[in-house]
């Protein structure tokens, strides 16, 4: 919203600074977010001075121009250069000095007077134009001024510039009784009056200065849709006549950025920004049938509104209409037949009362988000419309003349009584936590305009003026009263107030800090990727079908949230790699999102992604480029880290992924990852193996969170440990043999590990060599010889049995 | 004849100069060796006269300390020495490579954010991100067609606009009262999601903490005591609090929080564009419409709400001033955080 401050001073007499204004305003609630200091003409016609011409000659090498001596009551008279064709000695004319900056109309650019010499000889300073001042586009030559003007008076006295602040406010949808000149001017003698103790009156604009002359034109006003048009009331004025406004208006419009449209619909606006309350002037002549009828649209009906586009209506939109057609969609757009020309001389304006939700629905429905739709939305009072029109009516007899042509119609059908509110001093006290003085509660509510009806010892019983249409509830008071006396007014409590609150037993906020500490000591860097995505990366088809589509996204590259964590982790990695980082290990916590037929589900998970070296070479280590076992690495030390023991990594099939992988607990599946695929790295350009892995975070969680650690006794007897190289064939995965020891030897054997993987020339063709070894114990004893042995032969016999393993010697 | 040879052996000593670390183990185990010489000599003690015994203890232990002391100060010599001749080695030459991982500044931030909290007895409480409008906007008092609406863009899954990515972590709020009983104290930190286009200053996706305290008897004081206790643990002691008055559907009264600014004290610095002061999130007390729609008695019990952005503390903890970083992952950036509590 915008406020010129000059504009508020026309109704609080106030001294302060615009900086002590806009700190006021922003403490009551009315936050101010730009000030800028703002004149009517661009500059503020500085440098500009009154000057006479006291000689004119012709330019000696130039015959358009004239050489001028000029009179500006400085220490001597000026020579300037003059190219206007009625320049003349004896003229009282307007000079820009040495370093004054001029806009004129029509530019874009300010130009700056400096000292010139033309045509050889010497000018200082310019005789100026109406335009070339910025005041009026005219083509007359310099701009001569009555003789009795006095050389030297500056130019903005003479011109009355006037310099003024633009007070932007971010109103809040809460505010709607602040949205006007008056409103705010309302709220800041609240705060002076309460915060600084004075005593200040709003000076309210005089509204009755005329009389109904005959009433001629009487419209008669039929309201079909009272919900939506709760009031109506109108007037007509005959015999105006339609022109510029005078400057004032136009300033005033002006400094709030409201382009001078004529009297008529400059005085509207006036009204609209002084009182908030909206306006419209009907050419009173196309109002067919003498009878403004307010209903709603019908469906498929053709609009054309006041910018020339036809307008397809739908049926909800609320319009003001004669009896043969609409003229305007009510309190959102005029119509291009109904409005006011320069041939209008009789008017009809409307000051109404429109339902905030039916506005907020045409005007969305529609995209046009007009200064009066933006004050019906927000909510406007009903009970303003006469006054807003009598004050409407007068300015238009000063400006435009006329003779007022009817009573005032009024259709009224349920008044907006004032809301009751009973609030209790306890209530405010708990509340707030501080007490407040009884007197100062009611001062504020006073100087706010809200009846105190009843005040007993507890409480109040309050009447709400209708301008306050969102305060309806005690809490609503609480905030009025809170707001004026300051919400950095009072004291904190010394001590704190708190509950009980008992943690979750799962505290998954513990267990994220522990694994990003175990991965962030193994090198991985913590990355944060947008979870909304694009659809076209997932190369799944079930998992395609799962996904949720954002319908308003304003990019297809955004359209839709992921489904895997794969793809916003192959973006930071095509980023990097762009940008020369090649060596990346990547952990991130983050949610996929699916659309199933039981509704939408989120999940979850860890990721780990791992490309490039392990390690950047220097003099002393070695180059590491990464595989598949630095990704195992990492994930056996998250298993390990979160006590989850026995796990077997099973092959498995994944379109995104080679050499696949699914780590399965209690049936459910804990992890998937593998190698990513050529075809994938290629959507991202993605460079070099790419290893990635996916854990269910609720499930770790689960298990982490049942995990107990209770002490077991040392191991009295010595462990044993035994070698064993077995041939097999190519295909028997490590963990067969994993497997098959496990399952013979139980918990003799408490540690089985790979030393070495051999093919050559040295086993035979298609097969290869395991070099495994075992250790074994027993708590319960220490293991003899002879007991390791046969245990070395059962389980060399499994291998045997099991997978045609040999003993290579 | 056996004090002869104790004499003997006692010059021999003195006169030993073992050269090296080896010869001096040599001399150890002639000497001082459990079959060496001085246990030959003390084994002849029972051939002594028993009148010489004492003398012959007294010498003995001459013998033995003499020979004790010249293999102790040769070792230290040697052990030394040996130490000295071991090859030098340039300690300014860099070690084996480790690369350290970092967490990600807003995780950080974030997890600074709960154990403040934390510290004054919240609990963390998380909701879904595929909200439905009760949760995202009715029961937050944000009926349909309430203006303050336009004040989010919000991403809709469906044409009914039934649902929708959340728009703030406020959600959980409901969620939470919705299932307990207060007292209710918790923070609620999440991804939020709004349709606006990405630049230094916005994104589509973002995270907030947001806070709710409700038991019978809380007030905006509190309210504003526990901002401030939150400002000052994160920013600094020094830091003061502000609040204005503002709007937001789901508390009344509300306020805007800003605080001092800690980087140039209040006089006035680019971080807080020469105002002297950082917004940093909203709060109020809860909407007793809001505690009716999650069937909590509004007469009994009132409470207060909070919601900050977390890349905004983010931003202004570590004077970051491109949002899009937090999505890029670049590791030159991620790397500054290494050391960053």
């Amino acid at each position: 919203m915008k406020i010129s401050y000059n504009w508020l001073k026309n109704y609080l007499p106030i001294q302060n600074s615009v900086e002590e204004v806009s700190e006021l305003l922003t403490s009551v609630g009315l936050e101010v977010e730009d000030v800028q200091a703002l004149e009517t003409v661009e500059g503020g016609l500085r440098n500009v001075v009154i000057g006479e011409v006291l000689t004119c000659e012709k330019h000696p090498d130039a015959d358009k121009l004239n050489v001028t001596t000029v009179n500006v009551a400085g220490e001597a008279p000026l020579q300037i250069v003059c190219g206007a064709p009625n320049v003349a000695a004896g003229q009282k004319v307007v000079v820009a000095l040495e370093g004054a900056e001029l806009l004129p109309l029509g530019a874009t650019e300010k130009f700056k007077i400096k000292k010139a010499k033309i045509r050889g000889v010497e000018s200082r300073g310019m005789i100026c134009s109406e335009k070339e001042l910025g005041l009026r586009d005219v083509h007359e030559g310099i701009l001569v001024l009555p003789s009795e003007t006095v050389a030297g008076t500056s130019a903005a006295d003479f011109f009355k510039i006037e310099n003024d602040y633009l007070i932007e406010i971010g109103l809040t949808p809460n505010r709607s009784d602040a949205f006007s000149h008056i409103g705010v001017a309302r709220d800041l003698k609240a705060v002076l009056n309460v915060r600084k103790n004075l005593n200040l009156k709003l000076q309210l604009p005089e509204i009755t200065t005329w009389q109904t002359a005959n009433t001629k034109r009487n419209i008669a006003i039929e309201v079909q849709n009272t919900e939506a048009c709760p009031r109506y009331s109108g007037i007509s004025i005959s015999g105006v006549q339609v022109k510029p406004s005078p400057d004032w208006l136009k300033n005033k419009l002006k400094i709030i950025g409201v382009q001078s449209i004529n009297n008529l619909v400059d005085a509207t606006n006036f009204v609209l920004h002084e009182f908030g309350q909206p306006l419209h002037v009907f050419d009173a002549d196309k109002i067919t049938g003498n009878k403004v009828i307010v209903r709603n649209a019908l469906a498929n009906e053709k609009f054309v509104t006041l910018d020339g586009t036809e307008r397809t209506l739908k049926g909800y939109e609320l319009m003001i209409c004669n009896e043969a057609e609409p003229m305007c969609i009510a309190g959102v757009f005029g119509g291009a037949k109904s409005g006011i020309t320069e041939s209008t001389t009789n008017i009809f304006i409307e000051s109404a009362y429109f339902s905030p939700t039916s506005i907020r629905k045409t005007s969305f429905g529609h995209n046009l988000r007009t200064d009066a739709a933006m004050h019906y939305e927000k909510g406007c009072n009903a009970n303003i419309t006469i006054a807003a029109l009598k004050r409407a009516v007068s300015l238009v007899l000063e400006l435009a003349g006329g003779e007022v042509s009817s009573e005032i119609q009024d259709v009224y059908s349920t008044k907006k009584e004032k809301a009751i509110v009973e609030i209790e001093f306890a209530y405010i006290r708990k509340l707030s936590g501080f007490e407040i003085e009884h007197n100062t509660i009611v001062k504020i509510l006073n100087e706010l305009e809200i009846e105190v009806l009843e005040q007993t010892a507890t409480g109040l019983k309050l009447a709400i003026p209708t301008f306050k249409t969102e305060v309806t509830r005690a809490a609503d008071v609480m905030e009025e009263i809170l707001r004026i006396f300051g919400y950095n007014n009072f004291e904190l409590p010394t001590k704190i107030n708190s509950s009980i609150s008992l943690a979750n037993e799962k505290d998954e906020t513990k267990f994220e800090q522990t694994l990003a500490n175990l991965l962030t000591g193994l090198g991985y860097n913590e990355i944060t990727t947008n979870s909304v995505s694009q659809s076209a990366f997932e190369q799944d088809e079930t998992l395609r079908q799962q996904q949720v589509k954002l319908l308003n996204s304003q990019t297809s590259e955004l359209d839709s949230l992921r489904t895997s964590m794969l793809y916003g982790m192959l973006e930071s990695v095509a980023h990097n790699q762009n940008r020369k980082a090649f060596d990346l290990a990547f952990f991130e916590f983050g949610k996929t999102y699916h659309k199933t037929e039981n509704g939408y589900k989120e999940h979850k998970h860890l990721a780990l992604l791992l490309s490039g070296n392990k390690m950047s070479p220097n003099w002393i280590s070695t180059a590491d480029k990464v595989n598949f076992y630095h990704l195992k690495q990492a994930i056996t030390s998250v298993l390990s880290k979160l006590g989850i023991a026995q796990t077997i990594f099973a092959e498995s099939a994944d379109t995104a992924l080679q050499n696949a992988f699914v780590v399965t607990k209690n049936n459910k599946e804990i992890i998937v990852g593998g190698e990513v695929a050529n075809t994938v790295k290629s959507i991202f350009s993605v460079k070099g193996d790419v290893f990635y892995a996916c854990f269910d975070f609720k499930a770790l969680l689960n298990e982490f969170s049942q995990n107990k650690v209770i002490y077991k006794a040392l191991p009295k007897y010595p462990s044993v440990k035994r070698d064993l190289a077995l041939v097999v064939e190519k295909n028997i995965a490590f963990g067969t043999i994993e497997t098959l020891a496990k399952k013979e030897a139980k918990s003799l054997l408490t540690e089985i590990s790979l030393f070495d993987v051999y093919e050559g020339e040295k086993v035979e063709q298609g097969k290869k060599s395991y070099a495994v070894s075992f250790v074994f114990q027993n708590s319960e004893k220490t293991l003899t010889d002879e007991e390791v042995e046969k245990m070395m032969n059962r389980l060399v016999a499994t291998f045997e049995r099991e997978i045609g393993a040999s003993v290579r010697k | 004849m056996s004090f002869e040879k104790a004499n003997e052996i006692l010059k021999e000593i003195e006169a030993a100069h073992p050269e090296n670390a080896d010869a001096l183990e040599q001399f150890r185990i002639k000497y001082l060796g459990t079959k060496g010489v001085i246990k030959d000599l003390f084994g002849a003690m029972k051939n002594i006269a028993a009148e010489q015994r004492k003398d012959y203890g007294q010498l003995m232990n001459t013998l033995k300390v003499a020979a004790e002391q010249k293999h102790d100060t040769l070792k230290a010599q040697f052990s030394a020495s040996s130490q000295s001749t071991k090859e030098k080695i340039d300690i300014t030459a860099p070690a084996y490579t480790l690369n350290l991982g970092t967490r990600h500044p807003v995780s950080i931030i974030r997890h600074k954010m709960i154990e403040i909290f934390s510290r004054i007895g919240f609990t963390v409480a998380e909701g879904p991100e595929i909200e439905d409008d009760w949760h995202n906007f009715t029961a937050l008092n944000t009926p349909e067609d309430h203006p303050a609406r336009d004040m989010q863009d919000t991403f809709f899954l469906d044409e009914e606009k039934q649902r929708m990515l959340r728009s703030q972590t406020s959600t959980v709020q409901i969620r939470v009262m919705e299932t307990q009983k207060p007292p209710i104290r918790i923070i609620c930190p999440g991804r939020v999601y709004r349709n606006e286009t990405i630049s230094a200053r916005a994104h589509c996706t973002f995270h907030q903490v947001e806070g709710l305290y409700i038991d019978t008897d809380v007030s905006f004081a509190d309210l504003k005591q526990t901002m401030l206790y939150f400002a000052q643990e994160m920013f600094g002691k020094n830091v003061v609090v502000r609040f204005r008055p503002s709007f937001f559907p789901f508390t009344e009264p509300s306020a805007e929080m800003d605080i001092s600014c800690f980087v140039c004290e209040g006089k006035g610095c680019p971080v807080c564009k020469q105002s002297g002061w950082v917004e940093i999130g909203g709060c109020g007390m809860v909407d007793p419409a809001v505690l009716e729609n999650c069937k909590v008695d509004a007469e009994k019990y009132t409470g207060f709400a909070f919601g900050m952005g977390i890349e905004r503390i983010t931003m202004l903890k570590y004077r970051i001033n491109d949002l899009r970083l937090f999505f890029e992952n670049d590791v030159r950036f991620l790397k500054q955080f290494e050391s960053a509590s």
